[in-house]
């Protein structure tokens, strides 16, 4: 993965990150109306983006991207795909290496960390992935053990435990012994997401986790996810295309338009009434 | 063609053996007729024998054995017996081939299935065994055996009867036959190589060795004077020609064409070439 | 040279003098003829024992002492022995040279005199190869002793060293018995079954080429942990970030593949000790086969691991894994199951591969079978030791087959499911979940 570095970026200046005091109060002024997420001040922001510019090879994909995620809130990114939305949610947990920028998690700059203390920082940020990613060779219950025992060194017992646990909340207990290959796709996506959660990671990411679905077995997954956003309190950034998904459930909206964030706000302002005209032509063809 | 004289033999050397299957007669009266009255000496049997390949005389050996049949720096098969079955064949009006290289143990079995080659001239002893598959000339030299080890170790041909010494040999040789029923304690390895076995005692894989002493002496003095023969092991084997017992008349015609090379001094001047001396 | 039966009643004739004339001569304390040696050549197939009861050549060797001649030689054997049907070679050396000596053999029973056309001169090597001729099928030591016949006079010779001989063995009576079967007689007239298919040959072949099959086997499964683990070392090297690593890898494997394993047999077994490093011959072979596999494996193995999808990487990393635990608990698992059908190929091939052991001198299959052949001027034990290698290499060839169609279907996502698990699917947990998340739209 870190291996293809060698490409030559544009040396990008961007300023340092901001104290965290001063970078809370500036998101707390700021994402005020932006979100129905109720968040207080003096709270600091999960996840904070600030200046992340990344390009592959000579071709800027994320330009400047600004965003701040609070605790508990749940931001859908939409988007024509090449807008950068997956790169952005990639570069969170560093499956993309930024050029240049920053993101804090918890405060926390990850931008600059060893690969031991990227290891460390994977572990509270959970990713579903849009071809599930599932390990063929363990069975539903194993995929979602794996990672608990042996990253958080649970014990078996306790990794069993949660692995059940997790599999019924996604409505798959009585597919625990199945190996992905014994399974639809729709319960692949389930059971990468119990296994994603099982890790009780602070942010979870979901990068287009039905766009590889036949359109019948989506919605069991927008389900989950809908439960989890509504009865966990996990914060999650999801990538998608689900327009209903992201209006019924979205507590903020964000538009990006290569590599650019066109324009954030409450699903219902984005959907019904974008203030940007590419927003619009883009919702528009969509709906 | 019934007398050779010392010029057109030479040519015939000269031209011997050119490559592994080239014809190698040289005097241009020797075409392909057996059945012609060129070759009036022996012409009783001309007619009463097959062979392989029309013309042509068909030998098979293993040509590691020098200096009896071996592939000179130049690719060529050249030997003591290379210049005797050419020899044999100019008596006989035929020319001579030679297959490519075969395992020594290979080689009476050839022979005995028949439909390969005629003959093999392979420094092959006559022996009662192998008379039970395969018909043999009249012998055509006297050998004995060898036994070489390393110049630096100090052995004793008694010291060689143990367990971990291991001996090489050349698969289905004399020397194998030797060291079975001599050195019955010793590990014997046979090898399908002469070289291979030389090496490995050069290089210590193995102790010692047992070959045919005419070979012994000629590969220690060309290629490894760290080898020694520690004992001459008089054996007074005689090879022969293996030729198939379906062929009879092929045997008798070679027995004719022998008796003319020793008659005629032919023989004579191939030891002399090969060994250095007639004395063999 | 070589004489074959003589008139049985002149032999009788002969024999019964010698005897009664062994009875009756004073021997002299000055011998005139001194026994040498007495040896007989191993007929055991693909072992060195004399069996007898069975067709041997018995060597005998004897000097005759300054100033004397030696006209006739009588070699008698203990009871049970016989000659009846053998031929005779003689042989008389000064030093190292041949000379012109020819005779008569008579054999008699377990007694044998040859008698000598012209005198065998003093100071001579005189040596006589008599071929087919059997010891007591019983076994035990045998003594040759007899008599000779120098100026006239019959003396006593002295008796030689015993030749240790053993008893005929059940599989030699198996061989007898198929000797005598009229149809074992009818199969072997027609020459290519004769030639291929020896019925007494394949018996032989089975019992002797069991040890060096068995030496075949012990050499490739104690190569083979090796192999993999060497192979798995350098799969790892060649996909390093590492230059340097990378390019040690690539040396080793393609050195070793792109050269001939013979070629790499004879370094190691020549090299090696000249470097004064002297390990037993089969342990070499195991080295050699090891160390050649692993190169092959290497690349296996490597192109197993680049095989397994990049998205595996991820999902292991986005868990918090690190390089170690994502080879070890994701990648190679999935590598295994991959790689089985060509890595079962490739020990197929090192299997079969060990023949080439034979050519420094390692006791495999195929060492044996020559050895067989070279003694019978059969082709049999090579077809033997073709169905030893197929012994192993036929089941192995349809494990290949079988596991290849299980991933085939596993990768097609249509394995056999486990049974379903009611009780799990009945318990409270699930029965919530089903009911809030409505996820009978996607069960299939």
């Amino acid at each position: 993965m870190s291996a293809k570095l060698r490409h030559r970026a544009p040396a990008i200046e961007v300023p340092p990150a901001l104290p965290a005091e001063e970078a809370a109060r500036i998101a707390y002024a700021n994402d005020q109306g932006l979100t129905s997420h109720h968040f207080t001040p003096g709270e600091h922001p999960i996840v904070r983006i600030e200046h992340l510019n990344k390009s592959f090879d000579d071709t800027l994909v994320l330009k400047d991207v600004n965003l701040n995620v609070w605790p508990g809130e749940v931001v859908v990114v939409l988007g024509p795909s090449g807008s950068g939305k997956s790169t952005m949610l990639r570069c969170i947990n560093l499956l993309e290496t930024p050029s240049a920028g920053h993101i804090l998690i918890e405060d926390d700059e990850i931008t600059n960390k060893s690969s031991a203390e990227v290891n460390k920082l994977r572990r509270d940020v959970g990713m579903v992935f849009q071809q599930f990613n599932l390990f063929p060779h363990l069975t539903a219950k194993e995929n979602v053990m794996i990672g608990q025992t042996k990253v958080l060194k649970r014990s078996k017992e306790e990794a069993e435990a949660e692995a059940l646990k997790q599999l019924a909340a996604v409505g798959l207990a009585d597919r625990a012994d199945f190996k992905p290959a014994q399974l639809s796709g729709g319960q692949q996506q389930r059971v990468a997401i119990a296994r994603a959660v099982a890790m009780h990671p602070n942010v979870l990411l979901f990068d287009e986790p039905t766009s590889a679905l036949d359109p019948e077995l989506v919605r069991g997954v927008l389900d989950v996810m809908r439960d989890l956003a509504e009865n966990s309190g996990m914060t999650m950034i999801v990538v998608t295309h689900e327009m209903g998904f992201a209006r019924d459930v979205a507590d903020r909206v964000v538009f990006m338009e290569d590599g650019v964030v066109v324009e954030q706000g409450l699903p219902e302002k984005v959907f019904d009434n974008p203030e940007n005209a590419r927003t619009a032509e883009f919702l528009g063809s969509i709906n | 063609m019934t007398s050779m004289n010392r010029r057109n033999f030479v040519a015939t050397l000269g031209i011997a053996g050119t490559a592994l299957l080239a014809g190698c007669n040289g005097s241009e009266e020797a075409t392909q007729t057996t059945d012609d009255a060129q070759t009036t000496d022996d012409s009783a049997e001309e007619a009463s024998y097959t062979l392989v390949k029309e013309g042509v005389l068909t030998n098979v050996a293993e040509l590691g054995f020098s200096p009896f049949e071996y592939i000179d720096e130049d690719g060529n098969t050249v030997g003591f017996d290379v210049d005797l079955s050419n020899a044999i064949a100019e008596k006989m009006g035929l020319t001579c081939e030679w297959l490519p290289n075969q395992a020594f143990d290979t080689l009476v079995p050839t022979i005995k299935q028949g439909g390969k080659a005629d003959i093999s001239i392979a420094g092959v002893t006559i022996t009662d065994e192998r008379l039970e598959d395969v018909d043999f000339s009249d012998p055509y030299l006297n050998s004995n055996q060898a036994l070489i080890v390393a110049a630096s170790s100090d052995y004793a041909t008694e010291d060689l009867d143990a367990e971990d010494i291991q001996i090489a040999c050349q698969t289905g040789t004399t020397g194998d036959a030797w060291i079975q029923e001599n050195l019955p304690n010793a590990t014997r390895v046979p090898l399908a190589d002469v070289t291979a076995g030389m090496m490995g005692v050069s290089t210590g894989s193995y102790q010692a060795m047992v070959i045919d002493l005419p070979v012994a002496q000629n590969m220690l003095a060309q290629s490894f004077s760290d080898l020694t023969i520690l004992e001459e092991i008089p054996t007074g084997e005689q090879y022969g020609i293996a030729v198939s017992y379906d062929n009879p008349g092929l045997k008798d015609a070679i027995n004719a064409a022998l008796a003319e090379i020793e008659s005629d001094g032919t023989m004579d001047e191939l030891k002399q070439k090969w060994f250095g001396t007639t004395d063999i | 040279m070589q004489h074959r039966r003589g008139a049985l009643l002149v032999a009788l004739a002969l024999a019964l003098t010698g005897v009664f004339a062994t009875t009756l001569a004073v021997p002299q304390p000055a011998q005139a003829l001194t026994t040498e040696k007495a040896t007989a050549r191993p007929n055991e197939d693909g072992g060195d024992g004399v069996i007898g009861g069975l067709d041997t050549r018995l060597t005998w060797e004897g000097t005759v002492e300054p100033g004397e001649e030696v006209t006739s030689v009588t070699l008698t054997l203990p009871e049970g022995s016989t000659f009846d049907g053998s031929t005779t070679r003689i042989t008389a050396l000064e030093g190292l040279k041949r000379m012109d000596v020819t005779g008569e053999a008579a054999p008699a029973g377990e007694s044998i005199t040859v008698s000598f056309d012209q005198p065998v001169p003093e100071g001579s090597l005189l040596r006589l190869e008599i071929t087919n001729m059997q010891f007591p099928s019983e076994g035990g030591e045998c003594v040759v002793s007899g008599t000779y016949v120098s100026g006239g006079e019959t003396h006593d010779l002295t008796a030689s060293k015993p030749i240790e001989t053993i008893a005929n063995t059940p599989l030699q009576s198996i061989v007898n018995w198929l000797d005598e079967q009229p149809w074992v007689e009818a199969w072997n007239s027609n020459q290519f079954l004769g030639m291929f298919l020896k019925p007494q040959l394949l018996v032989t072949s089975f019992s002797s080429l069991a040890p060096g099959w068995i030496l075949c086997l012990g050499i490739v499964v104690a190569a083979y942990p090796f192999a993999i683990a060497l192979g798995l070392l350098f799969a790892m090297l060649k996909i390093s970030k590492w230059r340097i690593l990378r390019a040690v890898a690539v040396i080793y494997i393609n050195v070793l593949r792109g050269t001939p394993l013979f070629l790499q047999i004879y370094i190691m077994f020549f090299g090696l000790p000249m470097l004064n490093i002297n390990i037993d011959n089969n342990i070499l072979g195991i080295i050699v086969m090891a160390i050649n596999s692993s190169a092959y494996l290497a690349e296996i193995f490597r192109a197993g691991i680049q095989s397994i999808p990049q998205g595996q990487y991820e999902a292991a990393s986005s868990l918090g894994m690190n390089y170690v635990q994502t080879m070890f608990t994701i990648i190679l698992p999935q590598t295994v199951r991959r790689v089985i059908p060509t890595v079962t190929s490739d020990f197929i091939t090192a299997f079969k591969d060990t023949s080439l052991l034979s050519s420094v001198g390692v006791m495999e299959l195929m060492m044996f079978s020559k050895n067989l052949t070279t003694v019978s001027g059969n082709i049999t034990p090579y077809v033997a030791a073709g169905i030893f290698y197929l012994i192993v290499t036929l089941p192995l060839i349809k494990v290949v087959s079988i596991v290849e169609e299980n991933i085939a279907r596993s990768e097609r996502g249509g394995g056999p499911r486990p049974k379903r698990r009611a009780d799990v699917a009945d318990n409270a947990a699930a029965q919530i979940a089903a009911q809030s998340k409505e996820v009978a739209a996607d069960v299939c």
